[in-house]
């Protein structure tokens, strides 16, 4: 599903944020990149869904290289990749419902489709009921479902997330780490750059660790070290 | 299809509302400006009427006599023939082709216009030199067409013609110069809220390429917003440039006669050209600026 060949990505001359990476994913795992900050970890998530491209080397997802891959054809790869971020990036002035239908909404879905698939997102992810509320009146945890369940309704084979745990107390932050691995049972590969320790030893994924860019482990069923 | 298209419309209409201060500057400074093209053209059009009767390179009229016959008419006629080496052409416009020429010179004197009739209206010839610029020439020919019987004046386009051409042509490109400014300033008004527009909403915009929207998709909205503003700027412009005619034609009807500004007026349905003239450019340079914007300020 997803390939790097020696990839290396650098802000400036100084600044090199991952240096010669290779690694396989393939359909259906679920990978957890670790790492201190500023270790390379979401910068190698943005490279899969081409908001940067490397220098050097081949980043290939679903069996294209999209590294050289014409602007044009980016938005459909996308439509392939679901994002969740920390910050959760919801559209405040939009309702949860409302939030959810926009990723369905801006590629083009018809109304019933739309309000066919939205309530069942929101049930799979816990918010059934909660459709009309705005994000400022849900908690961090709800907020961070809605996040999820936008980048899980149009259904993408891989699902990124740059530390979707960070600012959610332990609790919360298992209950969406439960919720990810439902998603990934689905058979949707889920790659998660993450620091918290606890959930990565909770979880016994493969772990992918990268230090000031290089990856110095890759390791199936790992822990944090 | 349907549901982009109500998607665009919504979008446009909320970028509307939540940007609604300097929407207002940038249709009135489009309006403006629109405006003062419309009474530009207006203006023109309005000169034009004075000269009229000098179209198509006429340099000499030779005015006849509502009476005169056809005997005296043929006069005229043999005597033009035979200045051929200094007249190129003469065309005669008889009474239904002065009348003509009558309404436009009368525009703002209608109850003055409808004095003159088939009867009393006089008809002329109308005389093209060999060479335009030899008029002293021409003037002493014309020594000849006054004496004829029938022949009522002579008269000569440089006489009337160059006061009205130099002020046609001083009001012209001043308004015109001055209107172009004012349009690039709405297009860069436009330009600029369209930029700010984006900039407002870079956090949806984000969203929206992280899910897979095309570029185009996330830039017609804010394009359809910019053209928006140029033709409701065209559109006020419109409605002033009405106003401003319906004003100046009732206000030059309450001239005294012979004011010298009878035919400076737009009555034959050309406001209605410079309307439609207006929205066009209003809606050009409302796309030329957001297409800019939206072009430029996607990466956000």
């Amino acid at each position: 599903m997803i390939r790097l060949e020696n990839v290396t990505k650098s802000y400036s001359a100084d600044v090199v944020a991952v240096r010669d990476a290779s690694f396989d994913v393939a359909k259906g795992e679920f990978v957890f990149l670790v790492g201190p900050s500023g270790s390379g970890k979401s910068t190698l998530l943005r490279m899969l869904n081409r908001q940067d491209r490397p220098e050097r080397g081949a980043v290939w997802v679903a069996g294209r290289n999209i590294v050289d891959m014409p602007p044009g054809r980016v938005p459909h790869l996308r439509r392939n990749i679901g994002n969740i971020f920390q910050d959760y990036k919801l559209l405040l002035e939009k309702s949860v419902f409302e939030n959810v239908a926009f990723a369905q909404e801006v590629i083009g879905r018809p109304p019933h489709v739309i309000k066919q698939q939205v309530p069942a997102v929101l049930e799979l992810v816990g918010l059934a009921g909660k459709e009309d509320r705005l994000p400022s009146q849900l908690s961090g945890g709800e907020q961070q479902r809605v996040s999820v369940a936008r980048a899980f309704v149009n259904r993408p084979l891989i699902l990124l997330a740059d530390e979707p745990t960070g600012n959610l107390d332990p609790a919360t932050g298992e209950g969406i780490m439960r919720l990810l691995d439902r998603i990934n049972k689905t058979g949707t590969t889920v790659v998660m750059a993450t620091h918290d320790q606890r959930i990565v030893n909770t979880m016994r994924k493969r772990v992918i660790q990268l230090d000031r860019g290089v990856i110095v482990r890759d390791q199936a069923r790992g822990v944090y070290e | 299809m349907l549901a982009r298209l109500r998607y665009t419309l919504r979008e446009t209409f909320d970028s509307f509302r939540r940007n609604a201060t300097l929407t207002l500057a940038a249709v009135i400074t489009a309006a403006i400006s629109l405006l003062g093209v419309g009474l530009t053209l207006l203006s023109q059009h309005a000169f034009d009427n004075l000269l009229a009767r000098w179209e198509g390179g006429v340099e000499m009229i030779v005015f006849m006599n509502p009476t005169a016959t056809s005997d005296q008419l043929q006069l005229v006629e043999d005597a033009l023939t035979a200045q051929s080496q200094f007249i190129a052409e003469s065309t005669y416009c008889d009474e239904q082709c002065s009348l003509t020429e009558a309404d436009r010179i009368f525009a703002g004197e209608p109850g003055v216009r409808d004095l003159l009739n088939e009867e009393n209206i006089l008809t002329q010839y109308k005389t093209v030199p060999t060479d335009e610029t030899d008029v002293e020439t021409l003037r002493l020919v014309s020594d000849a067409f006054s004496e004829l019987p029938g022949v009522y004046d002579v008269s000569f386009a440089e006489d009337q013609i160059s006061l009205i051409s130099q002020l046609q042509s001083f009001f012209g490109f001043r308004l015109l110069m001055l209107s172009v400014f004012l349009l690039l300033a709405a297009i860069l008004l436009i330009w600029n809220t369209i930029r700010t527009a984006i900039f407002a909403r870079r956090r949806e915009i984000e969203v929206m390429k992280l899910v897979g929207a095309t570029d185009w998709f996330i830039r017609i909205p804010f394009m359809l917003e910019g053209l928006l503003h140029g033709v409701i700027g065209g559109a006020l412009a419109s409605v002033g440039l009405w106003a401003w005619n319906t004003q100046w034609t009732n206000g030059v009807q309450s001239f005294p006669d012979n004011s010298g500004f009878s035919a400076l007026v737009v009555v034959d349905g050309y406001d209605k050209t410079v309307m439609l003239i207006m929205f066009v450019i209003g809606a050009l340079a409302g796309a030329i600026g957001s297409g800019i914007a939206a072009s430029r300020f996607l990466d956000v």
